[in-house]
């Protein structure tokens, strides 16, 4: 379990100015809650760029291989079979099944990547903060460190508009 | 940001003398080999006239779609959609040519010709070619009157009144665009025929109009002119990336077709452009047209550089080039004699007349179009 200071926020560009000052203010996000993604915010957060795409290359890389590998094998080596006169390797044919493959792995290993690292899948399930699946937006920062101080925090918070704070206990 | 673009004087020099080179050029070829001469001229006409007219398939598009993001650059697209009436002029140009060009005209004993006269023969060809010029110098010329009394009175009406032209435009255009390119391209060999040819050409012209929208986009931001971010550029980049894309999978679904039923009457097209010298630029085509910049523009930052831009919007023009070049010249030549001066010479006159007459057009206009109701969205976009 972990503690948390939410701010909870009614309109986006409230959550946008509180994000950007509670890091001027040196304190530590922990994360921001939205119903809907909101332009912006990874300026706001500092994010790093994210490392997906290079999973999405690898496994895109990775499909493109198998799949030339894979017809290759089935139509050359393991069970040559003579369709209408063409050599037993004949890369054009393969293409559109090369073409799928990579973007079929891209795609599944990219969001399988993706739930991997934000931990979710069955059973790690938690509750949603309230209404940020609806009309709420959340600023989570974590309680801690040399510059928090938690009425500081809390009125900073609500400077920027916040509908009210609290803190809350999250799994992990 | 300075509201007036125009060329300095030097530019404008440089670009007459290209202009002038190409004349030169064409001359000298009509009197040493008339029919590569007329040839380097179709190439370079349809090649212009797409650019031209996948611009105007692109604003089409963005007003169909509702397109909020796209308003602060609508201008460049418009400049380009005003070079039709003169890649018109350019085609016309070719008719003097055509008995060099397309041997239907002739069809002697032929059988199968004959059979086409109805369709192929001289007074309805150019009927149909003034024809499909005249509705696409229309649409254009619609589409521009609208934007331009928007600026005065910024009424949303005029956007509403382009959104029904758009509709209508995109209907016409793949009609008439895949007609023109039958007629001015694939009848140059008769006897062959492909039903994905239209579809083909379109997918090229509008992968051109983004090239051509995007690199003069991107010149007008470097100086100052046009009000776009790297958000703009990341969906021009985005654009050219599903262009280059679909035009590759059209060019191997005609490809993969041939291939697999390796009929001889269909096969010819591609063993023309696989042997005499012609296979390593059939080979190239691709490479320039999708490999090359699909590769260059994977990464998300590669789409937000402009320096990246321009170089896969080069190779992709080049490119262009090429895939027009492969259908007429093997058509004319069977054995390559090589890209000479006198091809690079007619292009590159075409071109400055090209950069010349959508300067002009940039500059006959706002670069800001201030009626837009999707202005506002446009400047906050990211």
């Amino acid at each position: 379990m972990r503690r948390l200071l939410v701010g909870y926020f009614g309109e986006e560009r409230q959550v946008l100015a509180a994000t950007r000052a509670v890091r001027e203010a040196g304190l530590e996000v922990h994360d921001v809650y939205t119903p809907y993604a909101v332009h912006g915010m990874e300026e706001a957060l500092g994010l790093r760029p994210t490392r997906l795409t290079w999973v999405c290359f690898g496994a895109g890389l990775f499909g493109l291989l198998f799949a030339l590998f894979l017809q290759h094998y089935a139509s050359a080596v393991s069970w040559p079979i003579n369709v209408g006169g063409k050599p037993f390797h004949s890369l054009p044919a393969f293409i559109p099944v090369a073409f799928e493959l990579t973007v079929l792995c891209a795609g599944l290993f990219t969001v399988a990547a993706l739930f991997l690292r934000v931990r979710l899948f069955p059973t790690t399930g938690g509750t949603a903060l309230p209404g940020v699946t609806d009309d709420r937006f959340a600023l989570a920062l974590i309680p801690e460190g040399p510059r928090f101080d938690e009425v500081e925090a809390t009125s900073l918070l609500c400077r920027h508009g916040a509908l009210e704070t609290r803190l809350e206990e999250v799994a992990r | 940001m300075s509201l007036s673009v125009a060329l300095s004087q030097t530019q404008r020099r440089y670009l007459w003398a290209a202009a002038g080179l190409g004349v030169l050029a064409f001359g000298g070829g009509l009197l040493s080999s008339p029919a590569r001469a007329f040839t380097s001229l179709l190439v370079a006409a349809f090649l212009f006239t797409s650019l031209s007219l996948g611009a105007l398939v692109f604003l089409a598009l963005m007003y169909l779609s509702n397109a909020g993001w796209s308003a602060a650059l609508k201008r460049v697209p418009e400049a380009l959609s005003s070079y039709l009436p003169y890649g018109g002029l350019s085609l016309l140009l070719v008719l003097p040519g055509l008995g060099l060009l397309y041997h239907w005209l002739h069809p002697g004993e032929d059988a199968l010709l004959q059979a086409k006269v109805p369709y192929l023969n001289l007074p309805f060809f150019v009927a149909r070619m003034v024809g499909f010029l005249l509705v696409w110098i229309g649409f254009a010329w619609a589409l521009r009157r609208q934007s331009r009394a928007q600026d005065a009175d910024g009424s949303p009406t005029h956007t509403r009144r382009s959104v029904a032209t758009s509709a209508a435009f995109l209907v016409v255009f793949a009609i008439t665009f895949s007609l023109a390119s039958v007629d001015w391209l694939m009848s140059l060999e008769p006897h062959w025929y492909s039903t994905i040819f239209g579809l083909y050409q379109i997918g090229g012209a509008m992968l051109g109009g983004v090239c051509a929208i995007t690199v003069a986009a991107v010149l007008l931001r470097r100086a100052g002119h046009l009000p776009i971010g790297e958000a703009h550029l990341h969906d021009l980049g985005k654009l050219l990336f599903g262009f280059s894309t679909l035009w590759a999978y059209l060019w191997l679904s005609q490809y993969l077709l041939v291939w697999y039923a390796n009929i001889p009457e269909e096969t010819t097209h591609y063993l023309a452009r696989t042997e005499g010298g012609w296979g390593f630029l059939f080979y190239l085509n691709v490479a320039l047209g999708w490999a090359v910049p699909f590769t260059m523009l994977l990464p998300r930052p590669a789409k937000r550089s402009e320096t990246n831009l321009l170089w896969a919007c080069g190779f992709l023009l080049a490119g262009r080039w090429l895939d027009i070049y492969l259908m007429a010249g093997p058509a004319a030549a069977p054995e390559h004699l090589g890209i000479g001066l006198l091809e690079l010479g007619v292009t590159a006159g075409l071109a400055a007349v090209f950069v010349l007459v959508v300067a002009r057009a940039l500059g006959s206009a706002p670069m800001v179009p201030k009626g837009d109701p999707y202005l506002v969205e446009s400047l906050h976009h990211h």
